[in-house]
């Protein structure tokens, strides 16, 4: 396209001008307009860029964690960049990301150690110095382990900084630690793949996006429940030439950007997946070698498959058959590189197991892994953990190559040698034995402290997190929390949750402090490093200083053995053969990606399998063992029976995190309150037009009012509304009062197999307010 | 040569993250309640009946021929060689004639310094060889910055290989530096630049203004008094502007 098209209109207009410029009278006239004189004769000052210095970081405003690069001026950290060298973002940020500045620069935020001197939840509170708020926090966790026990301690985590307070609960001697991700959100998806395969996707999509030539993206709304380096990827796979087929209730922008958009009944994936098995299998579209080599079990997959037929699946999907049998046949084309595409949170039925399994037999029969454009094999870097004393408990060393998302240690919390097991049952024989034991269940955690069962839970840790927004019963954790003897809570912002603890302590923001390294493995493997941008701007500390002064009061000091977080960072890293020195200079160290390690198997390598038969088991053996393999069978869903029902559903919006970023001052101004999207011919039969006030209720009663968005975007039997808003804390100044609750809404059923929560079979009631 | 620096908007690759519009108000610390970018979402049903949405990143086009440049009284605003169209803050008055100039109401008073704000592309970054805040934090790599005159740059290569569209219309064609590429969509009429109703547009300055100015001190007060009670008229548009741009989704 031509640059420098000018009409004729403007042309004429440009000379009138100048005629105007080149009269004598005009020159003594200073303010009369003139472009082209002004460009060429009249000197203009321009701003110049102000000096700033730069630190290291990784993002602490969702579970990604982006490389960062914050810059600083006059002390003061003014602007989050992307850190360029870090795999998981290559240098952008989000909005979120960008928006962090706000976190540390909150007016609301929490600046000094604070106990409660109201009722619970109350709000009324008095400042305390730090030393007499940590030796009372001492004195009331010891004086529950000597009434009831130190497994009568709960931590819970949510953020980036939680592990020290994991390190101190452990050490304390409680089996019961636990962070929501597994139970919560991405259970069912490792815990599927893990069964299937004995491998998964790590945290953080180990994925040749750019390379993938069809997505068949199973409600991942990757484009707003975004990770900057998993999104870029995926755009650049899509520019690439991939196709990407959106299944979905609900149009979002992840669906603009498809070629097909499939809205699929709620609840109903598994149905649609287990007839793609059906048509894989039938029309023999699996990669026949690799099954033959690395895949057990496929006539019996067979067999139990033959029912699901494409035509089975329309009436329970509402998508029409020949788009199963269609989609199965381009996938079987372009295959290995092509993608089953799990969403990141999978806690949505009540057989979230056998939707995860589907996807990870499809992947498997397409023989997705260690190739070009499926799934590749990450690089690690292997940094030991400081040398620590022994843990009462066997299973708390948690992982640290993949993040906080590997799913792939599955070693029971059993009973062998005499020690309480978990009380949320993760992991325990007889009760979940298919959760994960070290992030454990925090659903049954809390249904655990609200009915004090299978033993008394009498003291709460929480660092970070927020029990009433990320659980779907209020009823259960006000409950649990009012259950507590002493509750004390960590935070950099106020919440509801915190609202009830008896000693409030105020966390420094990422922003003013170091962390533990982050260790991760992509393409790349990294370790990458978090320091100070900026020094606390109030009276708060860093979690690791924290847990530091509560262990020297505890007797647990030999639990946190250095004098600074910078020296544990140095130990660490010099186990490896690098130092923080080094680590400073970049923010990152790297393995470089490497064709061979990635993609084995185009090269002639193996493939590696460990499951018990060292095989991709598609009828997983585990689940025979416990009698459990009919997981892999449809199991009928909930569904709405009357004109007002509804199927309710909630997700992301790409410019707020969970129910934490409502009250941020620079994502507030972007979308203040939630609105509830119903379908044009709904609204039209319930007489609700657009922005109309509506009221959602229920089965039990719950709800409240909410703005109606008419939209085409949505099922007509289906409503959705963005996650996180509905807050009633009086401290979170611009969220409070603002949108309605989906937690309030969504259900709190539980996965019959796992024991995560079900968080979609939730049928309201919708009515003009 | 000297350059002339263009922005291309992927609009295929834009998510609507808002990750522009945070870095730029990061990076100038903006006021809240104005921006200097945005990124519009755009719903409607398309022609077989199925719901699209298209999202348009947008900012000052900088155009070849700014009316801002031609409205301004005190000659603060300005473009530069490289065609980057800019406020000098020492000069601006605040008189905000510029403002309803704009067809792209990319201006604003900015309440703290009491002068005209809005996207300079960052030149005080570019300057400093930096790319634009907005540019290096794009998640999906939607907006590009470069100089359209230099052969071998990206934004070169770019314009050539894919068709390119432009925010003009029969009424507003002021030759904008901000490429669009949608892969074929048509621009939505709510996108499009718009003659602002209140606008003492270039041709009214021109012809009637300008005269009046050539009589001396009587013409610059008439322009003047009818500034400010344009401020006032377009103070309340700007409100307008402001919500309608931070609609639901």
């Amino acid at each position: 396209m031509p640059l420098q098209s000018k009409d004729s209109t403007r042309n004429s207009r440009r000379a009138f001008l100048k005629s105007l410029a080149g009269s004598a009278a005009l020159s003594t006239v200073a303010f009369i307009p003139d472009a082209q004189a002004r460009l060429t004769h009249v000197p203009h000052s321009t701003e110049t860029l102000k000096d700033y210095e730069e630190h290291w970081g990784f993002c602490d405003m969702c579970y990604w964690r982006c490389g960062l690069k914050v810059r600083s001026r006059d002390g003061k950290a003014f602007k989050i960049d992307g850190n360029p060298e870090h795999p998981l973002n290559r240098g952008v940020v989000c909005g979120k990301g960008n928006a962090g500045i706000q976190v540390a620069f909150a007016e609301n935020r929490l600046k000094q150690p604070l106990e409660r001197v109201g009722a619970r939840g109350e709000n009324k509170w008095r400042p305390m110095p730090w030393d007499e708020a940590l030796d009372k926090v001492a004195q009331e966790l010891t004086k529950v382990k000597d009434k009831y026990g130190s497994q009568a301690l709960v931590m819970i985590g949510h953020g980036t900084w939680e592990k020290p307070y994991h390190r101190l609960a452990h050490a304390f001697g409680t089996p019961n630690t636990t962070s929501p991700v597994f139970g919560l959100c991405c259970g069912p998806r490792g815990v599927g793949s893990m069964l299937v395969t004995g491998r998964e996707l790590s945290g953080n999509e180990t994925i040749d996006l750019e390379n993938c030539k069809y997505f068949l993206m199973m409600g991942r709304n990757v484009t707003e429940s975004l990770h900057n380096g998993e999104t870029l990827g995926w755009i650049d796979g899509v520019a690439n030439g991939a196709k990407v087929v959106y299944v979905d209730p609900r149009y979002t922008i992840t669906a603009s950007k498809a070629h097909e958009w499939l809205a699929i009944r709620p609840l109903t994936d598994h149905a649609f997946l287990l007839a793609m098995i059906h048509v894989v299998i039938k029309e023999r579209l699996y990669d026949q070698a690799f099954v033959a080599e690395y895949v057990s079990g496929l006539d019996e997959l067979a067999a139990r498959v033959e029912k699901y037929t494409p035509a089975w699946q329309e009436s329970i999907t509402s998508i029409p058959a020949e788009a199963v049998t269609r989609i199965a046949r381009e996938m079987a084309k372009a295959a290995p590189s092509v993608m089953v595409y799990s969403p990141r949170r999978l806690t949505r039925s009540t057989n979230d197991l056998g939707t995860s399994m589907s996807m990870a037999i499809l992947n498997a029969l397409f023989g997705v892994w260690d190739r070009k454009g499926g799934i590749f094999k990450p690089q690690t870097i292997t940094i030991p953990e400081i040398d620590l004393p022994p843990f009462p408990h066997a299973h708390v060393n948690r992982a640290e190559q993949h993040g906080d998302f590997d799913f792939s240690t599955t070693s029971f919390a059993l009973d062998a040698e005499g020690k309480v097991q978990r009380a949320d049952g993760a992991g325990v024989m007889g009760r979940w034995p298919l959760a994960n034991a070290q992030y454990g269940l925090t659903n049954q955690m809390w249904l655990a402290m609200a009915n004090q069962q299978p033993y008394p839970l009498k003291a709460l840790l929480t660092a970070g997190g927020n029990g009433f927004h990320n659980s779907t019963n209020y009823d259960t954790i006000r409950q649990a929390l009012m259950n507590m003897d002493f509750y004390v809570a960590a935070d950099v912002i106020p919440n509801e949750m915190n609202s009830y603890a008896d000693i409030l302590l105020p966390e420094a923001s990422y922003l003013e402090r170091y962390d533990d390294l982050q260790i991760g493995g992509a393409r790349e493997g990294f370790v990458a490093l978090r320091e100070a941008a900026m020094k606390p701007l109030h009276n708060t500390k860093g979690s690791w200083e924290i847990c530091k002064e509560l262990s020297k009061r505890l007797g647990l000091e030999a639990y946190f053995p250095h004098d600074t977080i910078e020296a544990l960072l140095d130990d660490r890293l010099k186990k490896a053969g690098y130092s923080l020195a080094e680590l400073k200079e970049k923010g990152i160290i790297k393995k470089s990606a490497d064709d061979k390690a990635n993609f084995p198997r185009e090269f002639g390598l193996k493939s590696e399998f460990p499951t018990p038969s060292g095989k991709i088991e598609l009828i997983p053996s585990t689940l025979k063992n416990l009698g459990a393999d009919h997981a892999l069978d449809w199991q009928e869903q909930a569904r709405p029976t009357q004109q007002n029902q509804f199927h309710f559903t909630f997700g992301r919006i790409g410019f707020h995190t969970h129910a934490r970023t409502q009250d941020n001052l620079w994502l507030h101004d972007f979308l203040s309150e939630n609105v509830l999207w119903i379908h044009p011919e709904a609204a039209k039969a319930l007489g609700i037009a657009h922005e109309d006030w509506v009221e959602v209720k229920d089965q039990k009663g719950r709800g409240g009012k909410i703005k109606a968005k008419v939209t085409p975007r949505i099922r007509p039997d289906t409503v959705f509304t963005v996650h996180g808003f509905g807050h009633w804390d009086e401290r979170m100044n611009l969220a409070k009062d603002k949108g309605l609750s989906d937690s309030l809404l969504a259900s709190d059923t539980i996965e019959q197999y796992i024991g995560t929560i079900s968080m979609g079979t939730s049928i309201v009631t919708v009515s003009k307010a | 040569m000297v350059a002339k620096y263009v922005m291309l908007a992927d609009t295929t690759r834009c998510i609507n993250c808002k990750a522009c519009e945070v870095a730029c108000r990061a990076e100038w610390d903006t006021p809240m309640g104005f921006t200097r970018d945005w990124v519009k979402e755009v719903e409607y049903v398309n022609a077989k009946g199925l719901p699209e949405v298209q999202l348009f990143p947008g900012r000052c086009q900088h155009c070849d021929d700014p009316p801002c440049v031609e409205a301004c009284p005190s000659g603060a605003s300005w473009k530069r060689e490289d065609g980057i169209v800019l406020v000098d803050h020492e000069t601006c008055s605040g008189c905000e004639l510029c403002v309803p100039a704009c067809p792209y109401e990319a201006r604003w008073l900015n309440p703290v310094t009491n002068t005209i704000s809005k996207c300079t592309f960052c030149q005080p970054r570019i300057d400093k060889g930096l790319e634009p805040a907005c540019v290096q934090t794009c998640v999906g790599h939607a907006l590009i910055f470069g100089d359209a005159n230099d052969p071998n740059s990206v934004v070169s290569q770019l314009l050539k290989e894919k068709e390119w569209q432009r925010l003009v219309t029969d009424e507003v064609n002021i030759g904008p530096n901000h490429y669009y590429f949608t892969d074929g969509k048509a621009i939505p009429q709510e996108v499009m630049p718009k003659r602002n109703e209140h606008y003492l547009a270039g041709t009214v300055i021109e012809k009637v203004l300008n005269p009046v100015a050539k009589l001396g001190l009587g013409g610059m007060v008439a322009v003047f008094a009818l500034a400010g009670v344009k401020k006032l008229v377009d103070r309340r548009k700007q409100v307008g502007i402001q919500e309608g741009n931070h609609e639901q989704h």
